[in-house]
């Protein structure tokens, strides 16, 4: 078969590119896409499913701050970003639906503290204190 | 080629080839070179041992699910599906039949977009980037659907896990799966165009007769392009691959066109069965009751079972030994590209020509990540 | 479960020249278990006489109460469209055991070698068993069961200092 260049060419001038300009536009996201997680602490019952079952031990249980420990006595999961394989079987064991995965996917950082992720943010212990 | 040269003696220079070649992956081979002429190769694996067989034994059937991604990068469906299915037989599990049709579905999506990017990788490494370029881009169309399908482009982060798939097909999966075929369609007239590049790089190059092909343990698309007539999905059907019609793709020859013109048919092979696939689609569960959330204590039956797949680089297979606990006791994972570029690769570099290694390393589409696990 | 009768006859056959224990597992799967020393002789008669010409995969998997490692061959025929799984036991502290490298080629001797790595278990007769993945490394067969190898990592390589690290100390 011959290629037929010079229509293609020309054809291929007038359409749109095929690839879109990132950070001024983006593909759309489906839902279900496994990104970064969302936690509800009040939803939490503190099973430790999720740190159970977490394939790289990204979960950790941990105490709240010295100042929510009367409203949250328990342990509560904090995820480590950088070591999650953003499975969601976190998601998918979860009984009470504390913890889910949302679409963001804008995890890059300089920061390596950023990358954990406690229960309580340390941002609202600092806001409301 | 880059690489640093050394002197053995007043004929022989050692030449590495990777591995940090574009394209060889975590892989190097070190060449012994008379001129232009190799003497002989000796392949060096182990840039990305994983220790995955060992690992295994530490983790839940659920957990390696998502760890068996990872066996191999560019094929990670495929490899999900016969992890799962060692766990289905070991535990007895009736999978339902919509479960069965989806994963069919993802392998062969999965073994379309892994033999699109064997044709770019080969077009690149014959000095054809058009095709390399228009492969990749095409992909990405199939990328799209794994991340509607399975939430992760790359990664499906053990979708097709033991039971059944972890999530069903979203609504508008089939109409979107059915519009890429289309797309892919198109691609593969493209890639089917005899290419006087192709054509004179590939040609004559590296040729395996059968007898060597069974000897040094080819399988899949190596073996089929020596003239062997062999396909698990025909020989021992798994999940539902008995109700699809479909042919094996053969080949007489044994060089390198031979087996990259393999890749292509099987793509065309492939769309069809997905096609079908769809129309058939039942209704139902997609995943076995007892597995319909996950569980932590879930204990495997005593016994063993090694199954048997076929992918898109040859013969997967996955041996899996129990002792009863919650955890498999031994895993053995049978990838195709430890024999494909390792003594296959060495035995037909063996007497080439320098500028041939590209051509021949490429054709027997080896992936690095499943030789050394 | 369907038995064909191809299977039988296989069956038959191998039991008529070698005293084993056969058995079917399920369809297109049958199981032989050899001792060690008619294991040669066994896989020729499988090869030549039944045609399984392609061996598949060689694993082994180690029983540390018994003492002993088993070594399967899995071997498949692409005539009869069977696979046969030889399995025979070698000496846990001390594995020797012939290799298959002259019946099945290069295909065998790499296996063996991979194997001998992760294992170390001797085939004795194998032309090359130089390592493949592991640079370097002289402790023990890394895939043995009473190798721990979290242990060894944590040792190694993780401190208790480091946070992000503390949390795999403790943790099965």
């Amino acid at each position: 078969m011959k290629m037929k260049v010079v229509p293609k060419i020309l054809k291929n001038m007038v359409s749109k590119p095929i690839t879109t300009r990132f950070p001024h536009e983006s593909n759309p996201i489906p839902d279900g896409y496994r990104g970064e997680h969302s936690y509800d602490v009040d939803k939490c019952i503190s099973c430790n499913l999720c740190a159970k079952i977490c394939p790289n031990k990204a979960i950790d249980m941990v105490e709240a701050p010295e100042k929510y420990k009367e409203k949250y006595p328990k342990k509560y999961p904090r995820v480590d970003i950088g070591k999650c394989c953003f499975c969601a079987l976190c998601e998918d064991i979860c009984p009470t639906g504390a913890i889910k995965l949302t679409k963001n996917f804008f995890l890059s950082t300089f920061n390596s503290s950023d990358v954990i992720k406690d229960p309580i943010p340390a941002k609202e212990v600092e806001d409301r204190g | 080629m880059q690489g640093t040269m050394e002197k053995i003696d007043d004929d022989t220079y050692e030449l590495f080839f990777g591995p940090a070649h574009p394209g060889s992956g975590n892989f190097s081979v070190k060449l012994k070179v008379d001129g232009e002429r190799i003497v002989s190769a000796r392949a060096d694996p182990g840039y990305l041992h994983r220790g995955f067989e060992k690992l295994m034994e530490y983790r839940l059937p659920l957990q390696n699910a998502v760890l068996s991604d990872r066996i191999c990068v560019l094929e990670s469906l495929a490899w999900n599906l016969v992890h799962a299915e060692a766990v289905d037989e070991l535990m007895g599990v009736e999978v339902p039949e919509r479960a069965k049709y989806i994963r069919v579905i993802m392998a062969e999506l999965s073994r379309i977009q892994s033999h699109l990017i064997w044709y770019g990788i080969i077009s690149i490494g014959t000095g054809f980037d058009t095709g390399f370029k228009l492969a990749f881009g095409y992909r990405d169309f199939i990328l799209d659907l794994f991340e509607l399908i399975t939430g992760g482009r790359v990664y499906p982060a053990g979708y097709i896990c033991p039971g059944g798939v972890r999530r069903d097909l979203p609504e508008s999966a089939e109409e979107k799966i059915l519009n890429v075929l289309d797309k892919i369609g198109k691609m593969i007239d493209f890639e089917r165009a005899e290419n006087p590049a192709n054509l004179a790089r590939l040609k004559d190059v590296g040729i395996l007769n059968l007898k060597d092909a069974i000897r040094l343990g080819a399988t899949g698309p190596v073996l089929r392009a020596s003239g062997l007539k062999t396909d698990v999905r025909k020989e021992e059907p798994y999940e539902v691959y008995d109700r699809f019609d479909f042919e094996i793709p053969v080949r007489k020859e044994g060089d390198a066109y031979a087996r990259f013109q393999i890749g292509l048919e099987e793509m065309e092979q492939s769309v069809g069965i997905i096609k079908q696939a769809l129309k058939d689609l039942p209704d139902g569960d997609f995943i076995a009751k007892e597995f319909s959330k996950p569980k932590l204590n879930m204990k495997i039956p005593e016994g063993e079972a090694y199954i048997r797949n076929e992918i898109g680089r040859g013969e997967a297979g996955v041996y899996m030994v129990s002792d009863g606990g919650i955890k498999p006791y031994r895993v053995k994972i049978r990838g195709p590209s430890f024999l494909h570029i390792i003594p296959v690769l060495e035995f037909l570099l063996r007497d080439a020509q320098i500028a041939d290694v590209p051509a021949i390393y490429w054709s027997l589409n080896g992936c690095p990540a499943d030789i050394d696990r | 479960m369907v038995e064909s009768v191809r299977e039988k006859e296989i069956i038959e056959n191998i039991t008529k020249n070698f005293k084993v224990d056969v058995g079917i597992q399920r369809e297109r799967r049958i199981w032989v278990k050899s001792p060690s020393e008619d294991l040669i002789d066994l896989c020729m008669f499988v090869k030549n006489k039944l045609g399984f010409k392609h061996l598949s995969a060689l694993s082994v998997t180690d029983w540390p109460k018994k003492g002993e490692y088993e070594l399967t061959y899995h071997i498949w025929s692409y005539d009869d469209k069977i696979l046969i799984t030889i399995k025979t036991m070698v000496d846990r502290e001390n594995p020797e055991i012939e290799t298959v490298s002259k019946i099945w080629g290069e295909s065998s001797q790499i296996h063996e070698r991979e194997m001998h790595e992760l294992f170390g278990v001797k085939f004795k007769g194998n032309p090359d068993l130089s390592p493949l993945f592991l640079e370097d490394w002289d402790g023990p067969a890394p895939f043995r069961k009473d190798f721990d190898w979290r242990e060894y990592v944590r040792n190694e390589y993780y401190s208790k200092d480091n946070d992000r690290e503390s949390a795999y100390f403790g943790r099965d």
